[in-house]
């Protein structure tokens, strides 16, 4: 006669070692996936709101630099049309000879625009300036601490120093009325 | 005296069961944290190209403001008239006071509409601002 033996119980066992890894791997793949696109632009603040007329002060012509980009795509720099990739090397030196200036005393770019100005050209433009202050500010990093201006810690001493010297003004000028 | 090695007679295993379990916990913790919000953009733009770009590195901070083809602004999710900014940027400083507005602009539209914008934002005091830009390569 056949005998029935009665199976050996074996506890079935899933192998969970390597489920580990296979959620690290889940991870990574997400890690690797997803592109956080970082907001890159030209910051500026804008000057205060005034109910009222805005104060004209007068500023030397030393201090001052009008940028004016009008409705026909033509810029001028102290009202001199000028090439919009000259602006830079222009501003350059006005910026660097006033770092040890008093901050009463040092350079104010002052930015109008036409209402029909393309904003393309004034983006570049406005990019200029902006690219004059940064290389002067890391000139002058390179030259004092040695080091590069993107190795600069926001509050900072360093970055204090830099904002101090070399102070990014850059004024919008208030639109005319319209006619 | 002898002196015996205590042996444990347990099995020596850790237990792996539950390892998976915390990585997903991670997992999870990474995707909730990470702040993807994805705007449902409804105007056509390209934005302008620029070298001195900086990067806004706290993304909390930004509120958008499109302006598109045709003039069309947009702020969320939807299409606005220019006398509405003001109020909604003062409600947007009222939960985040230091506030970014972030100018996505298309880059053939005239300075006009990005200059209407700019006095309004002034009214409301949101003067952090900052007209966005790839990266000139």
């Amino acid at each position: 006669m056949v005998s029935f033996k009665k199976r050996k119980k074996n506890p079935a066992e899933i192998p969970t070692s390597s489920m580990a890894d296979i959620a690290f791997l889940l991870l990574i793949f997400f890690l690797v996936s997803t592109n956080i696109d970082v907001d890159t632009g030209i910051g500026l603040t804008l000057p205060e709101w005034t109910e009222d007329k805005p104060i004209e002060i007068k500023m030397g012509a030393d201090r001052l630099i009008t940028l004016n980009i009008n409705e026909f795509g033509d810029v001028l720099l102290n009202n001199e049309i000028f090439p919009v990739p000259r602006i830079r090397e222009n501003l350059i030196e006005k910026i660097r000879s006033k770092i040890e200036l008093p901050a009463e005393k040092k350079l104010v770019v002052s930015v109008k625009t036409d209402r029909k100005t393309n904003y393309n050209l004034y983006i570049q433009a406005l990019d200029q300036v902006k690219a004059a202050y940064f290389q002067v500010r890391e000139e002058y990093s390179l030259s004092k601490w040695g080091k590069k201006l993107v190795d600069i810690k926001d509050n900072s001493p360093e970055e204090k120093e830099l904002r101090e010297k070399i102070p990014i003004t850059i004024s919008i000028a208030e639109p005319e009325e319209v006619k | 005296m002898a002196f015996e090695k205590k042996r444990a007679t347990s099995k020596q295993d850790i237990p792996t069961a539950s390892l998976p379990d915390i990585i997903f916990m991670l997992l999870l913790f990474f995707m909730v944290s990470t702040t993807l919000k994805e705007f449902n953009v409804l105007v056509k733009f390209t934005l302008p190209e620029a070298e001195a770009i900086e990067k806004i590195e706290n993304k909390r901070l930004v509120a958008y403001v499109w302006v598109g083809k045709g003039d069309k602004i947009q702020i969320d999710d939807s299409i606005i008239e220019l006398k509405e900014i003001g109020e909604i940027m003062y409600a947007k400083r009222q939960s985040i006071p230091n506030v970014i507005v972030s100018f996505r602009v298309d880059k053939d539209s005239k300075m006009g509409v990005v200059t209407d914008i700019q006095q309004e934002l002034r009214k409301v005091h949101c003067r952090r601002i900052n007209y966005s830009a790839r990266f000139k390569s």
